[in-house]
C-alpha cells in the first residue's frame, strides 16, 4: 500500500505560509521565466473573486484590486517542501520527494486499521504548519495520487475500478495533442479507454499511449527513491520584503521551529543550543547562540528564548534573511531525587535571567563570589548554580558585629577632632557627633605592584544620634564607606 | 440598585466560579531565623508581602536578611536580593551562605520595582528581597499603590516570600510589618551574630490576616 499527500499550488502555498496573515487573502502565484509575467496559480479566495489561471498582472488586479501578487520563493519552497517530508516520516520511514508538493510514501508494516487517524492527523499537523493538503492511499503510488487530487481531505482506494472510471483523461497528465485526438473520438474518462484493448491503443498511439493506458488504469506498484532523514536540523529563510520590526521575525521563527521542533521529536533527539544568525540589509550578520538551560524539544520554549533576546535588539537596517540551526542531543532520563532542589522551571529560570540582564545589564546579575584577594569589596559575579549543593561544613566560631552596608563609592568625609579624639562627622549621607570610636585597623596590599598597591586605616564609629559607620583613611583623606546594620 | 459592595461581591464569586483556582493553603511561612519575628509571625509569609521599616540607622535589617540566607542556605532555597543602591557587601558574609543567592544590582529605584515584578512570578525562588532603604524618598512617593498590589497579586499562588525593606511604612498591600527600632551600638562589634539575632527587637506593627483564620 502507498500513501501520498498533496500540497495544491504549493509554490503559492509555500509563499503564503511565510506571510502574517495572508490566510484569507486573493493571492495569485506569477510565473516570472516568461517576458509576459502571467498567472501561474491562485488560492480560493483569488478564484472566487474572478481571477483565473493565465491573465496577466493587469487583467488580474482588475478582476481583484486587492489581490495579492507573489512571485516563485526557491527558499519558501525548500521550507514547505522539508515541512511535508517531516510530516510524511510520522507515516513511514520509506518516502519519495515525487514532484513539488508530492510526496509518496511506502506504507508496508503500516498499522493499517490506524491508517486513516494517523492520515487525518499527518493532514492536521500540515494545516497547523501551515500547508493545506489532501492525502490519498491506495494499492500503487499513481491511483494514492490519483485519490489524493480527487478528495478534499483523505480517500482510499478501495474499489480500483469504480475509483478510476469517471476519472477525466486530463488527470493523466498527457500530451495536449493526445488528449485532443481522445477527446474527438469521444473518450472523456478513464474507463473511456480502459475499456479500449491494449493493443489497440499501442498500435495506434505507440509508447506514449501505452503510457497513458497504463496510467489510466492505476499504474503498478514500484520501489521508491528514498528520501534521507534530516541529519542536521537547520532551516534558512530569505525574506521578499526586509523586515523591520519584530513580530513578523517571530512569526517566520515560529514557522521554522514548528517544522525543526517536530524533526526532533521524530528523531527522539531533543535540541540544546540555538544558533540563530540575521543576515541585515547592509550585508552585517548578527549571529546568537543559545545555550538552552534544559534540552527540549518543544516549540515554545525554543520560541520564547529567542523571543526574550530578540525584543531588546536594535539592528541598524531591516532583515533580509534568517539562518537557524539546533544542536541535538539525545533527552537526558534521569529520575528527580526527593530531596533535590534544581530549578522547578528552568526554561522560566532563564527567561527571567534574559529580561533581567535586558534591565539592569549583564555586569548586574549573579551569584555573587568572594575573589580570593585582600582587596576590600573583591567579588564577581557569576552565573546561577542549576542544583544548590549541600550547605558545607559550619565554621566553629560564628561570624561575629553586624553585616556591613557598603556605600560604593565611599562617601568623602571631614571629621573634626577634640585633642587627638574624633568628635565631629560630617559627610553627605550622616553627620552627627561620634559617641565612641574602636581601634584602628591598618590593612594593604599588592604593594609589589605599582598601578594596584593599596592602604587604608579603618575605624568603626557609633554616633551620638545612633548608627554604626566604617570610616576610612586613605592618603589623608576620610571617608564613609559603609554603615554596620 | 444594588450597592457597590453586593455588585463587587456578585464579580467576584461570579469570576471564582468561572475560573476556579486551588485554595491557596493560607499560614505557610519561611522562617526568619530572628526570634523575635518568628514568634510574633512563625515568620515571613509565603504567597504574601513582609515589609520590614528599618526607622533608625543600624537597627539590624540587614542582619534579618544575613539570617534570612543563612536559612534559606540550609533549605538549599534559591534567594534574590534587589540591591537598589548596590549596598550589600558580600564580603559580610560566609562565602557559603552566598551560593543559593541571586544578586541584583540596580541603577535606581523604578529598576529594582521593575525587577521585583520579573522575579515575583518566577516558579523557582523561595525569597525575593527588594532593599529600598537607601532609596531616595522622592522615588519612594512615586511608586504608585498599585505596583504593590500588582506585587502581592503576583505572589499570593506562589510559595514565594516577598520581604521589602524600606525607611519608613510605604508598602500599603504588606501583610506583615515589622519595625526594627533600635540601633546597634559599637559593643556589638565583638558579639557572635546568632547572638545579636536574638536579640534583635522587631515589633509587629500591622497584620492584616490573624493567624487563625489563615490557617
Amino acid at each position: 500500500m502507498f500513501a501520498v499527500l498533496h500540497v495544491a499550488d504549493f509554490a503559492l502555498q509555500a509563499v503564503l505560509r511565510t506571510g502574517l496573515r495572508l490566510d484569507n487573502r486573493p493571492a495569485a502565484l506569477f510565473d516570472d521565466t516568461r517576458n509576459k509575467s502571467l498567472v501561474c496559480a491562485i488560492n480560493s479566495s483569488a478564484c472566487h473573486a474572478g481571477v483565473q489561471l493565465g491573465m496577466s498582472a493587469p487583467q488580474a488586479v482588475a478582476r481583484c484590486p486587492g489581490l495579492l501578487i507573489c512571485t516563485p520563493r526557491p527558499a519558501a519552497e525548500a521550507e514547505a517542501r522539508a515541512t511535508l517530508h517531516t510530516v510524511a516520516f510520522t507515516l513511514s520511514p520509506s518516502i519519495e520527494a515525487t514532484a513539488p508538493g508530492v510526496c509518496t510514501v511506502d506504507l508496508r508494516g503500516a498499522n493499517l486499521p490506524r491508517l486513516m487517524n494517523t492520515a487525518t492527523e499527518a493532514i492536521a499537523q500540515l494545516k497547523q504548519f501551515g500547508l493545506t493538503a489532501t492525502a490519498g492511499i491506495a494499492r500503487t503510488p499513481l491511483l494514492a495520487l490519483y485519490a489524493a487530487r480527487s478528495t478534499q481531505t483523505l480517500q482510499w482506494v478501495r474499489n480500483e475500478k469504480e475509483f478510476l472510471a469517471p476519472l477525466p483523461m486530463a488527470a493523466a497528465d498527457a500530451s495536449p495533442a493526445l488528449l485532443e485526438i481522445l477527446r474527438n473520438w469521444g473518450l472523456v474518462t478513464f474507463g473511456d479507454l480502459t475499456a479500449l484493448p491494449r493493443d489497440a491503443i499501442i498500435r495506434r498511439f505507440g509508447a506514449e499511449g501505452l503510457a497513458l493506458w497504463n496510467r489510466a488504469s492505476g499504474g503498478g506498484p514500484r520501489p521508491l527513491i528514498p528520501v534521507i532523514p534530516p541529519q542536521t536540523f537547520t532551516a534558512a529563510m530569505e525574506f521578499e520584503h526586509t523586515m523591520e520590526t519584530l513580530e513578523p521575525l517571530l512569526f517566520i521563527l515560529n514557522r521554522l521551529l514548528d517544522r525543526l521542533a517536530f524533526d526532533l521529536i521524530n528523531a527522539h533527539l531533543v535540541a540544546a543550543e540555538i544558533h540563530l544568525t540575521l543576515r541585515l540589509e547592509n550585508e552585517q550578520a548578527l549571529t546568537f547562540d543559545f545555550r538552552l538551560p534544559e534540552p527540549t524539544a518543544r516549540n515554545e520554549i525554543l520560541l520564547r528564548t529567542l523571543h526574550t533576546r530578540l525584543e531588546s535588539i536594535q539592528t541598524d537596517s531591516s532583515i533580509a534573511a534568517l539562518h537557524l540551526e539546533l544542536t541535538p542531543v539525545r533527552p537526558l532520563v534521569r529520575q528527580q531525587g526527593i530531596f533535590e532542589t534544581g530549578l522547578r522551571d528552568p526554561h522560566g529560570f532563564a527567561e527571567t535571567l534574559a529580561r533581567l540582564s535586558a534591565l539592569v545589564g549583564p555586569e548586574n546579575v549573579g551569584t555573587p563570589q568572594l575573589e580570593n584577594l585582600h582587596r576590600p569589596d573583591a567579588v564577581k559575579l557569576t552565573a546561577p548554580l542549576a542544583v544548590i549543593p549541600p550547605p558545607a561544613v559550619p565554621t566553629i566560631h560564628a561570624p561575629i558585629s553586624p553585616p556591613l552596608r557598603r556605600f560604593r563609592p565611599p562617601f568623602p568625609a571631614r571629621l573634626e577632632f577634640t585633642g587627638d579624639q574624633p568628635s565631629y562627622l560630617w559627610s553627605e549621607p550622616v553627620s552627627g557627633e561620634i559617641k565612641h570610636h574602636s581601634k584602628t585597623f591598618l590593612s594593604s596590599g599588592e604593594w609589589w605592584q605599582a598601578d594596584r598597591r593599596w592602604q587604608r586605616t579603618e575605624y568603626d564609629i557609633e554616633l551620638a544620634q545612633g548608627g554604626i559607620y566604617r570610616l576610612l583613611l586613605i592618603e589623608h583623606a576620610w571617608f564613609l564607606e559603609g554603615e554596620y546594620d | 440598585m444594588p450597592p457597590v459592595s453586593e455588585k463587587i461581591a456578585s464579580l467576584r464569586h461570579l469570576l471564582a466560579s468561572r475560573f476556579p483556582t486551588l485554595p491557596r493553603r493560607a499560614g505557610r511561612v519561611l522562617a526568619s531565623g530572628i526570634p523575635a519575628i518568628d514568634a510574633a509571625r512563625g515568620g515571613l509569609p509565603l504567597g504574601g508581602v513582609t515589609e520590614i521599616v528599618a526607622h533608625s540607622p543600624s537597627s539590624g535589617a540587614q542582619l534579618v536578611l544575613s539570617q534570612l540566607l543563612s536559612i534559606t542556605r540550609a533549605q538549599r532555597q534559591r534567594v534574590v536580593l534587589i540591591d537598589t543602591t548596590d549596598c550589600f557587601d558580600p564580603a559580610s558574609l560566609p562565602e557559603d551562605h552566598l551560593v543559593h543567592l541571586l544578586w541584583v544590582r540596580c541603577q535606581n529605584t523604578t529598576q529594582a520595582v521593575q525587577a521585583t515584578d520579573l522575579l515575583a512570578r518566577d516558579a523557582n525562588l523561595s525569597l525575593v528581597c527588594l532593599d529600598l532603604r537607601d532609596a531616595p524618598a522622592v522615588d519612594l512617593r512615586r511608586i504608585p499603590g498599585s505596583q504593590w498590589y500588582r506585587l502581592q497579586r503576583a505572589t499570593e499562588p506562589a510559595d514565594l516570600a516577598l520581604l521589602v525593606l524600606t525607611p519608613h511604612a510605604c508598602v500599603p498591600s504588606a501583610e506583615v510589618r515589622f519595625l526594627l527600632p533600635h540601633s546597634h551600638t559599637l559593643t556589638t562589634m565583638n558579639e557572635e551574630r546568632p547572638i545579636l539575632a536574638a536579640g534583635l527587637h522587631a515589633t509587629l506593627d500591622r497584620q492584616r490576616r490573624a493567624m487563625a483564620n489563615a490557617s
